[in-house]
């Protein structure tokens, strides 16, 4: 167990040092790159469009980031396994490092994105409040969801290699029912149950919760997601773990 | 009698190959292979390209899992060591060193404790902080095999590993293979060079057409295994 966490973390810090080394900026697109979307969002919702809501911009990004996490990740490890190819054919690793090491190679970087949307609410006249702690739960809730999907896509792909064009589509599908460019408020009270079922609408709305509205979360919600969350990852690391030969075969054989 | 360190009885393997949507044929890579690695020795597995010899060494590391037969380990740790595991070629070679024993199983602390003789061994001297895409593909091969030498699994399984570098670090790095054989390391080692296996084989593997066609003395298993070769030419 000890092993494969200093496994995992020296192995995400020699990705992450190795994506920076191939750049001029190196570590600076990290802020860069945020600041850049950031940039664009502002410009056009609120210098183009002067705002069709009030703080729209606030309100989207409170969305947007969230959701570009989840999507990034997601995207990402859908086909991790698979490019653990040549390491698998060498050695013995857990075959849940391969998710793992994206996971958490994204989080590094969506850290400093939220530190990031911190800056731009107090820059937009947002005054800090007690209220923006429950983000630290927020951001663990998010992270075993984005674990677990993850995860569960990963585990999946090398059986379904056409899985790849699935998630995409299923991203986008998501994308569209997760409240990002509109309050829940427009959903018909009586389709709401329906769309808070997706975790992610659940989970933005509790972000603007929090970081605009000054309230504290619904924290049953997030305790069921997080629950829900934990279990599907214990079961896939259970499998991956269970079937890691098998993994190998398949990955060596399509 | 030695104790035994791995046990292998009529392994088999075979990969799918896919032909079309529902359609695919198995490719039989090994089809009889029985066989004891004893520990302390120093086995050779021979055989011609593509005969299965890397495959047999993946399912001696556990990484493999064989269709038919039986294998049973005796040892805690097995690893195979091959010239480039995990090489990023943007890291240095320093990072690429622990990242590889990390990889290999060995914690932290082993890993860094090994560093300093690595880095000695790859005679890389300040380059081990630079790029490994820096490197020239000697370079590459010393850091390679500097890796795979210092760490110390129960049993040792090499894949083609010598013959790397100039000839002066061909030299250096046989002799620390063979010290390491002479002391109580377990080895596999797979090579198509005769002579190399020859001078540090205590017994023979022959694989061919995936099975075992003889197992036994280093001498006796390479004259047969060339008798049959300059016969089939």
């Amino acid at each position: 167990m000890k092993k494969f966490w200093q496994l995992l973390f020296f192995k995400v810090k020699c990705r992450l040092k190795s994506e920076a080394s191939t750049s001029y900026l190196n570590y600076g697109w990290w802020v860069v790159e945020p600041i850049l979307h950031m940039a664009a969002f502002y410009f056009v919702f609120a210098v183009l469009m002067n705002g069709g809501t009030e703080n729209f911009v606030v309100f989207l990004l409170c969305g947007l980031i969230p959701w570009l996490w989840f999507n990034k990740s997601v995207s990402n490890a859908t086909a991790s396994i698979r490019g653990g190819y040549s390491i698998m054919m060498q050695t013995r690793v857990p075959i849940s490092l391969f998710p793992a090491e994206i996971v958490t190679q994204d989080l590094v970087k969506q850290l400093l994105v939220f530190v990031l949307l911190l800056l731009f609410l107090l820059a937009y006249g947002t005054t800090p409040n007690i209220h923006w702690l429950a983000l630290i739960p927020l951001i663990l809730v998010q992270l075993a969801l984005v674990l677990a999907v993850s995860f569960l896509v990963a585990m999946l792909e090398p059986f379904l290699p056409d899985l790849r064009y699935l998630v995409q589509t299923g991203l986008m599908l998501m994308m569209f029912g997760s409240g990002i460019f509109y309050t829940y408020d427009l959903i018909l009270p009586e389709h709401r149950g329906m769309f808070f079922l997706n975790p992610m609408a659940n989970l933005i709305k509790n972000y603007r919760e929090v970081l605009m509205y000054q309230h504290w979360p619904d924290w049953i919600a997030l305790a069921n997601i997080f629950l829900f969350s934990i279990v599907v990852l214990g079961l896939c690391v259970l499998f991956l773990q269970k079937q890691r030969t098998t993994y190998v075969r398949l990955v060596l054989e399509t | 009698m030695q104790a035994t360190a791995i046990s292998v009885q009529n392994l088999g393997i075979s990969y799918r190959k896919r032909l079309s949507l529902r359609r695919s044929e198995p490719h039989v890579v090994l089809s009889d292979v029985s066989f004891d690695l004893l520990k302390g020795e120093t086995l050779g597995i021979i055989g011609r390209n593509g005969a299965g010899k890397s495959t047999l060494l993946r399912i001696l590391a556990g990484i493999l899992k064989p269709n038919r037969g039986k294998i049973a380990w005796q040892v805690q740790t097995v690893s195979l060591l091959s010239l480039n595991l995990g090489l990023d070629p943007n890291l240095s070679g320093v990072d690429n060193a622990i990242l590889s024993a990390l990889l290999l199983g060995f914690d932290r602390r082993q890993a860094e404790q090994s560093l300093p003789e690595i880095i000695e061994f790859s005679e890389l001297g300040k380059a081990a902080y630079e790029p490994v895409r820096t490197y020239s593909s000697g370079m590459n091969a010393r850091l390679g095999f500097s890796i795979a030498i210092y760490l110390q699994p129960d049993v040792l399984l090499i894949d083609e590993i010598l013959g790397v570098g100039d000839v002066e670090f061909q030299k250096k790095s046989s002799q620390a293979l063979q010290k390491k054989i002479y002391s109580d390391q377990t080895v596999v080692l797979v090579s198509h060079n005769a002579t190399q296996v020859e001078s540090l084989c205590d017994r023979v593997v022959w694989i061919e057409d995936g099975k075992a066609m003889a197992v036994g003395v280093t001498g006796e298993v390479l004259e047969q295994y060339e008798k049959c070769i300059l016969g089939k030419r």
